[in-house]
């Protein structure tokens, strides 16, 4: 009979006990798939929210970015980099505030985001209607496209007429009301539960507002050509424009790495630290308990032969099959709470629909496993230790007498 | 022809809280091949202290001890375990049977120990079942076997590897008469196919089988009168 065998026997023959020890490392180890996929998830969905808007460099007016600083003479600086060999697509983005008046309804907060016209790819997906570009160019009304919860709030279609005032900070007073028709609905990438959505393009909006245009923007978006890095483009940027800053993808999510996610890294270290604390102990205290209880079977084990080596293996096996067993059920059980968390955590306030807090990624499954068997391995450590070095004839003597 | 084993002058001292308490005095002792010993004596005497030293495991404070031969206090750990394993077979007044398994793997466990071939073992195992009477029984986990079926079971495993010396600490202290006397007849059994026993007994019918009769006095060794 092989020391696995052997572990296996063990624990079927106490099923109340290595249902427990499972139960709790599943339990635990739940909790640790959670924090690893904690540690990565804001980065992971904000690096993939960035990369699927299509651009791969951003310009702003300060090396403060993420901080919001306007960008002055936007049209100029987007045309300037637009002629750049390394760049395909340029599209300038500002996010305003203004308020919808629609007939009927109560004045509507809406953050109103203005791009460039002739962009492919921007931070949206048009699920009816058509996108700001399909239209040309019409004298007549600016185009919009609307956020769903926008166009249910104020039961908006494609022809919808969409009067709307600005509130820029810009404006000595009250700016005019302007009138925008509504050419389709879309799901926003950044959309929260803030402010509803409303997308037109730069030009359509100076266009509207002509007596405060200021030409002043959030962020210039670019797209490289597909020959060309981003890391490339950036420093094509900074070598032609010494007035503005680019960061590329990476360069933005290694800034917010640092900054703004740390915080939920560190969180999740210090908890999958202490995750793991408590599989080792659960595991450990486990172990020791059952050789304890079984030292006299030990001893005679020891005194019939029975190698240190064979009786260690058993226990390894022990703690593995129970470590093993449990962590393999961790992740669906993490995977499901990982959901509510996640839920949970993106009813806060300004939080975007594509940011989650909890990303699944292969890797963090293997390292969830890889932890758990160190873990199962340390906690090991001891009941081996006791079991391997017990005085065969005085725990023979004891456990006949008692 | 060389004993199986023999002590010179062996001293075993426990360091206890009240002071060092001395459990054997200078004992010397030889066992012949294919002996049967008995050894009686008031509890706490220090018979299972000198069966313990006999089997390799435990060491004398002083005087020494060959097996085979060999001095025991030049061998690693892993030589005394391999000696336990394949020249000693040790039978417990409490079975230590492992509850997990059933007869026939409690026997086989110390052979796939040693590396015995599957065939070899299936043989043996079912041969030393066979042999202590429980071939029917040879799929019933301990709890299911009666006390007298345990230390059959365990007699059974200790005979596994075919050892030259078989140690008994108080093989019938947990059984009744008629089953004490049913594992006497096994000794019996087990002597006479050559096998060297050592038995460390209260119970006298036990002790009348053995042919050398040994009784042990506050950790000194005599004759029995």
């Amino acid at each position: 009979m092989t020391s696995r065998a052997l572990a296996w026997r063990t624990a079927a023959a106490e099923p109340a006990r290595a249902g427990l020890a499972i139960a709790g490392v599943a339990v635990i180890g739940a909790l640790l798939f959670d924090m690893l996929m904690l540690s990565q998830g804001l980065l992971v969905s904000f690096r993939k929210m960035l990369d699927t808007s299509g651009y791969d460099v951003r310009v702003v007016a300060s090396d403060a970015f993420p901080a919001r600083v306007d960008l002055t003479n936007a049209s100029a600086i987007a045309a300037d980099i637009a002629g750049l060999p390394e760049v395909r697509q340029v599209t300038i983005v500002r996010t305003d505030r203004a308020v919808v008046l629609v007939p009927g309804h109560a004045p509507t907060d809406v953050a109103l985001l203005n791009v460039s016209a002739g962009a492919e790819r921007q931070g949206w997906r048009v699920v009816e209607g058509v996108d700001l570009g399909a239209l040309g160019r019409p004298e007549s009304a600016a185009p919009a496209v609307i956020s769903r919860p926008l166009s249910r709030a104020l039961g908006l279609a494609p022809g919808s007429p969409l009067p709307l005032r600005a509130l820029t900070s810009d404006a000595a007073s009250a700016l005019p009301i302007l009138r925008f028709t509504v050419v389709g609905i879309a799901d926003f990438q950044f959309e929260n539960d803030g402010p509803h959505v409303l997308a037109t393009t730069f030009e359509a909006f100076q266009r509207a507002r002509a007596s405060v245009s200021s030409d002043v923007a959030d962020v210039i978006l670019v797209a490289s050509r597909s020959s060309t890095d981003a890391a490339s483009t950036v420093a094509a940027i900074a070598g032609r424009r010494k007035d503005v800053h680019a960061f590329s993808n990476d360069q933005i999510v290694e800034r917010f790495n640092e900054n703004g996610f740390a915080y939920f890294r560190q969180i999740s270290f210090v908890l999958s630290t202490i995750t793991l604390g408590f599989a080792f102990l659960l595991v450990a205290t486990l172990l020791t308990v059952a050789v304890n209880q079984r030292l006299g079977q030990v001893a005679a084990l020891r005194a019939l032969g029975v190698s240190r080596r064979r009786i260690a293996s058993t226990l390894v096996w022990e703690s593995a099959l129970l470590v093993g067993t449990g962590g393999l059920l961790s992740l669906p059980l993490g995977w499901i709470l990982a959901l509510v968390l996640d839920r949970i955590l993106r009813d806060m306030p300004n939080i975007p629909d594509a940011l989650h807090f909890f990303v699944f990624e292969p890797r963090l499954a293997l390292w969830h496993l890889a932890l758990l068997a160190a873990t199962g391995l340390a906690a090991v450590v001891y009941p081996v230790w006791v079991a391997t070095r017990l005085p065969i004839a005085a725990t023979l003597r004891l456990e006949t007498v008692s | 022809m060389t004993p199986i084993v023999e002590g010179r002058g062996l001293t075993r001292t426990f360091p206890m809280p009240s002071g060092p308490v001395t459990a054997l005095r200078e004992v010397s002792f030889q066992m012949a091949p294919a002996e049967y010993v008995a050894i009686t004596g008031p509890s706490g005497c220090g018979k299972s202290t000198l069966l313990h030293l006999l089997g390799c495991v435990d060491a004398p404070t002083s005087g020494s001890l060959l097996f085979e031969g060999r001095d025991v206090a030049r061998l690693s750990e892993s030589d005394r375990s391999r000696i336990r394993l394949t020249r000693v077979g040790f039978v417990f007044q409490r079975f230590f049977l492992l509850p997990m398994l059933d007869a026939w793997e409690n026997v086989e466990l110390p052979q796939a120990e040693m590396g015995v071939g599957l065939a070899a073992r299936r043989a043996r195992t079912r041969e030393l079942l066979d042999y202590v009477g429980l071939a029917d029984r040879a799929r019933h986990r301990p709890s299911q076997l009666s006390g007298g079926e345990m230390q059959r079971v365990a007699i059974a495993r200790a005979l596994a590897n075919r050892p030259a010396l078989l140690l008994a600490d108080e093989p019938t202290g947990e059984l009744d008469e008629d089953t004490g006397e049913q594992i006497a007849d096994l000794f019996d059994r087990v002597h006479a196919d050559g096998t060297a026993i050592v038995v460390v007994t209260h119970n006298p019918v036990l002790a009348r089988r053995a042919k050398r009769h040994l009784v042990m006095t506050r950790g000194a060794l005599g004759a029995h009168r």
